[in-house]
């Protein structure tokens, strides 16, 4: 080396300054969580319980020791719970399906689908209460519209992604049906089938959750025994759900899916009699202000100024929306390397899958009705519901991802290999993945209200129980509208400069 | 080759080929001639298959079109693979039909060329079960299920030893009456084949009778002749 | 496209055919409102459909709902055509149902009244007048659309203090029942809740509170509250006269343990005029229009 050219090193980056893609997301997550912390304060995080521990003991112990036989009727329950979920995805499927033969060539699929999937399940459950009452129909309906949006998107979304090399070596002049069934469908049956099944399985989530308004599948004892006290009970009931879940590969079978179906054909009722003019009557007049059908402009703007509270409740439910995202993005960084085959041994791993399986097997309103006991009615039940499921779901695939990964430097330590090797290739999926489940948050969020967290959920649960239709309807919408707009805002700040973990089975 | 003067299938006249704005093939000029059988060479990337792209579709369902492997459906079995070359014929109840039970006609059609193609006793496994070379097989079978006069190839005796090349080279031949076949293999270009066009860079360097041509002006096609080990995994865009 | 127009229509004929058979009620369906512990509610009512069945002649069925809304809900769907409903949702119900009727009341339910209780550590005692002292406090009601819980409360704290709750105090919310505010006002999760006088005065009875950590601190003057009502089309349904029949069976009610179930001293008539003012309370509210 020639002591002449004593060469200036190249400056020191700054504290994360740089381009690099790995610097770029850690800037953009540090925004993320530092927007949150700016906006903590506005959030109502009182813990209102007295003896949050005591309530915490009593059911945990009504967990270890479940009253199975103080449950009525439970296999009915199970059952109705399992059939509302198989002909709900049945109708959805059925639904969706033209719809998303149709998804690319129409903008108005495109914004109808839209509009359905902004509309969590349970809140289809409360309109369509009004008209088909405590019924099967009811229940199915509930599912099978949301889903139809959803099957319409996915579906379309995995049709487009085929190749097009089949579909051009076939001569011209083939037909649309012919061209679908023996170039298109083929190829993307596997996909599809897999969305179905994990579709259905969020059914049953959601069908289970269809209790918590009345309808009664599982959820519904479980709601009363939880509220009343009667935590033995509920945990008896909690367990009937995680079995069932858990059990879900066996019983689930595609074999035996004909069976469950008709099966379930006998267990679903009661069928509502239909009253076509309190239908007609319900669609035409009741959820719409009277003074709108009237063409009446002063009385309209009247009726608006006496919709409660509309800032605060969008303000909360967006606020519930980024705290839950952030949250998510927190829980799922510090838990994924719990159930990762780089770390620990084989007992913790097998307790860290089992923590994010139960997590993310639970339905976040489930957790935030167990924290609201707990803590009482603030935004904080919600939030750490939405960051723990969220977290864990998020959490549970990346820890999957990261066990396919081999380290290219053997017997780094613990903490080198996970900021070396592990994190820099798993992030930018993460992160992604994160965008995603904002849209599905942000929905959780308004149902979260019917709680009693003051999100527009809450509002919507309101108007309902006053039969103030209109005002209901009107808060649905806003929040239908709020939904769209957020996920077209989460798909434009998504990165994307990486190959993202993109699996709809996975969203 | 009859000297009289004849009129061609297609004919190019300083046309520019390519897609999505992109000049693919620039100003090009060349023609097919009934009863003429075309070697297409050149390095990938040259625009081989854009080339075959366009003769397709001037000539219309009249040439049976044999793609690269892929496009074959995996998930179906060896025989509906070969079906679909006749799908536009079958109304849309007979394809549906056929998907669950063989139709009786296509069904002993298949079977004689599966024969003739060494593919017996695999019309019912889905294709993506098949070696490389069983599956390009397929992809010819298709292509001569058509029955057309005219056959369109693009690589479909890649990855296929010399031998059998040969023999399906041949099949085909006794099949159509003209033939466009993409190939790699310059010496059964030179020996099978009435006419070459060599393709470079996106022009037609090389329209000549297959008999006025030496290896050695083939050679000038590829930039460098030891890569042509590499044009073993060429894909061609379409 | 064709094809796709047809599936979609065979899939839609095949959804209303299947939602359109539903099954014709020859069964006398009724319902409560869920104003206490749901284990209580069956037990009570079971007896009382047993006691009807025997009185109409007609099968008797307790359909158990999960709130006040669906409660009128199910009797607008025809899902029940007799209901045990508070003075608000009785009003509900009997304005989405035309013809429907109330046919009797409890004899305390004429002058019905609401407890305000509030959790020992707020320092309150029981007097005339609510204190001041109860601003910035919180306080739960029960179901939004109770009458005991929520709707009378609300009015004589207007009345009092000439301000909606949410600005009187720092925190407002709705347990769903009677039970659960009394249960989360002893627990100090709430300062303050109203209730129902009734399941107050039996679960003290019972021994169901703990009444060193919350009592009473102030009863409302009294107002019309629960009523049976019962669908204006029954009589189309199971025969003439099967209005009168019901009428007769509910006020001839009594079996003590039937009615303490109630609870109640015994049902005396009742006609939808005596709920004017309940409706005109909730009018003022904003809770019907």
């Amino acid at each position: 080396m020639s002591q002449a050219v004593l060469r200036q090193p190249e400056p020191r980056p700054g504290w994360l300054a740089g381009q690099s893609s790995g610097v770029r997301l850690a800037r953009h997550s540090l925004t993320l969580v530092a927007l949150a912390v700016i906006l903590v304060p506005f959030a109502d995080l009182a813990i209102l319980t007295r003896d949050p521990w005591g309530e915490l003991a009593r059911m945990a112990r009504g967990l270890a020791w479940p009253a199975w036989g103080a449950l009525e009727s439970p296999l009915e329950a199970l059952g109705l719970t399992v059939a509302v979920a198989l002909w709900g995805t049945l109708g959805g499927m059925l639904l969706g399906f033209p719809l998303a033969l149709l998804f690319a060539r129409s903008r108005l699929v495109r914004a109808g689908c839209a509009f359905v999937r902004a509309i969590h399940e349970l809140f289809w459950a409360l309109l369509f209460l009004q008209v088909f009452g405590l019924s099967a129909a009811t229940a199915l309906m509930a599912l099978a519209i949301p889903y139809a949006g959803i099957f319409a998107k996915v579906y379309a979304e995995i049709l487009e992604q085929l190749p097009g090399a089949p579909r051009d070596a076939l001569p011209l002049g083939v037909g649309r049906l012919s061209r679908f069934v023996y170039a298109e469908l083929p190829l993307a049956w596997a996909r599809l089938a897999a969305y179905t099944r994990y579709r259905f399985e969020c059914g049953l989530r959601a069908s289970v959750l269809l209790g918590f308004v009345g309808l009664p599948t599982l959820g519904f004892q479980l709601e009363t025994a939880f509220r009343e006290g009667r935590y033995h009970e509920a945990g008896a009931l909690l367990w009937l759900f995680y079995l069932l879940i858990a059990s879900l590969p066996w019983w689930g079978h595609r074999r035996l899916i004909p069976l469950l179906l008709l099966g379930g054909a006998l267990l679903l009722g009661p069928w509502p009699t239909v009253d076509g003019s309190l239908l007609w009557r319900f669609a035409s007049q009741d959820i719409w202000p009277s003074a709108l059908l009237d063409g009446d402009w002063r009385g309209l703007i009247d009726w608006l100024a006496r919709i409660p509270e509309l800032g605060p409740a969008i303000g909360n439910t967006l606020l519930l929306g980024l705290l839950g995202s952030v949250g998510a993005l927190l829980v799922a960084l510090a838990l994924w390397p719990l159930a990762c085959r780089h770390f620990g041994n084989p007992a913790t791993r097998l307790a860290g899958r089992g923590l994010l399986i139960f997590l993310r097997s639970t339905p976040e309103l489930m957790l935030a009705f167990f924290f609201l006991l707990l803590l009482g009615p603030s935004l904080l039940p919600a939030w750490l519901a939405l960051a723990l499921h969220n977290g864990a779901l998020i959490a549970f695939l990346v820890a999957r991802h990261a066990d396919a990964i081999t380290p290219g430097m053997p017997g780094v330590n613990a903490s080198g290999r996970l900021a070396y090797e592990l994190l820099p290739r798993l992030y930018p999926g993460m992160l992604a993945l994160l965008y995603y489940r904002a849209e599905v948050i942000l929905r959780e969020t308004a149902i979260l209200g019917m709680l009693g967290v003051a999100t527009l959920g809450y509002y919507i649960d309101a108007n309902f129980e006053y039969l103030l239709f209109d005002v209901a309807f009107f808060l649905l919408l806003i929040t239908a509208a709020l939904n769209i707009a957020v996920d077209a805002l989460s798909r434009r700040l998504r990165p994307r400069e990486t190959a993202i973990i993109d699996d709809p089975c996975q969203r | 080759m009859g000297g009289e003067p004849r009129r061609p299938l297609v004919a190019f006249e300083a046309e520019d080929l390519g897609y999505d704005n992109q000049v693919v093939l620039s100003r090009l000029a060349l023609a097919l001639y009934p009863g003429e059988r075309v070697a297409l060479l050149g390095p990938s990337g040259a625009g081989k298959s854009t080339l075959l792209e366009a003769l397709r579709r001037r000539l219309g369902d009249s040439a049976a079109w044999c793609p690269q492997q892929h496009g074959l459906v995996p998930q179906l079995a060896v025989y509906h693979n070969i079906y679909m070359g006749r799908l536009a014929e079958h109304s849309a109840l007979a394809n549906l039909w056929n998907l669950v039970r063989p139709l009786a006609g296509p069904w002993r059609q298949v079977a004689e060329l599966c024969d003739a193609l060494g593919l017996a006793g695999l019309m019912r496994r889905p294709v993506g079960q098949l070696s490389g070379g069983q599956r390009q097989r397929v992809a010819i079978a298709r292509a001569l299920y058509q029955q057309q006069e005219l056959f369109l190839g693009d690589e479909p005796v890649a990855s296929i030893d010399p031998h059998q090349a040969l023999r399906l080279l041949a099949l085909i031949e006794a099949r159509h009456a003209t033939a466009v076949i993409a190939l790699h293999y310059r010496e059964l270009a030179l020996s099978h084949f009435d006419r070459v066009w060599g393709l470079r860079d996106g022009q037609l360097v090389i329209d000549a009778p297959a008999r006025d041509l030496t290896l050695a002006d083939l050679d000038g096609l590829y930039p460098d002749a030891d890569s042509s080990a590499d044009e073993a995994i060429d894909r061609g865009q379409p | 496209m064709r094809w796709l127009a047809a599936s979609a229509l065979v899939t839609s004929t095949m959804a209303l055919t299947l939602f359109a058979q539903g099954a014709v009620a020859d069964t006398l369906h009724f319902t409560a409102i869920p104003d206490e512990d749901q284990s209580r509610l069956v037990e009570r009512f079971s007896k009382v459909a047993d006691y009807l069945e025997e009185r109409l002649d007609v099968e008797v069925e307790y359909v158990p709902v999960k709130s006040y809304g669906a409660t009128v809900t199910a009797f607008r769907n025809n899902q029940v055509q007799l209901a045990w409903f508070g003075g608000l949702s009785g009003v509900q119900a009997r304005r989405l149902v035309p013809g429907s009727e109330a046919l009797a009341q409890g004899s305390e339910d004429a002058r019905f009244k609401s407890y305000f209780i509030a959790h020992r550590s707020t320092g309150l005692e029981r007097a005339e007048e609510l204190p001041d002292a109860i601003e910035g406090m919180s306080l739960t009601f029960g179901s939004r659309t109770s009458t005991s819980g929520r709707l009378m409360p609300e009015h004589f704290l207007r009345q009092r203090f000439g301000e909606a709750p949410d600005e009187l105090f720092s925190r407002v919310g709705y347990s769903g029942d009677h039970s659960r505010t009394i249960a989360l006002v002893e627990a100090g999760t709430w300062d303050l809740g109203a209730v129902n006088y009734t399941v107050w005065d039996a679960a003290v009875e019972d021994g169901r509170v703990d009444t060193d950590k919350v009592e009473v601190i102030w009863t409302t003057p009294a107002y019309p509250d629960y009523n049976w009502t019962l669908r204006g089309d029954v009589d189309e349904q199971f025969g003439e006269g099967f209005t009168e029949k019901v009428r007769a069976a509910l006020l001839e009610m009594d079996d003590p343990e039937l009615l303490a179930s109630f609870p109640r001293e015994d049902f005396i008539p009742a006609d939808n005029a005596l709920y004017a003012p309940i409706e005109d309370v909730a009018e003022e509210l904003g809770l019907l229009r």
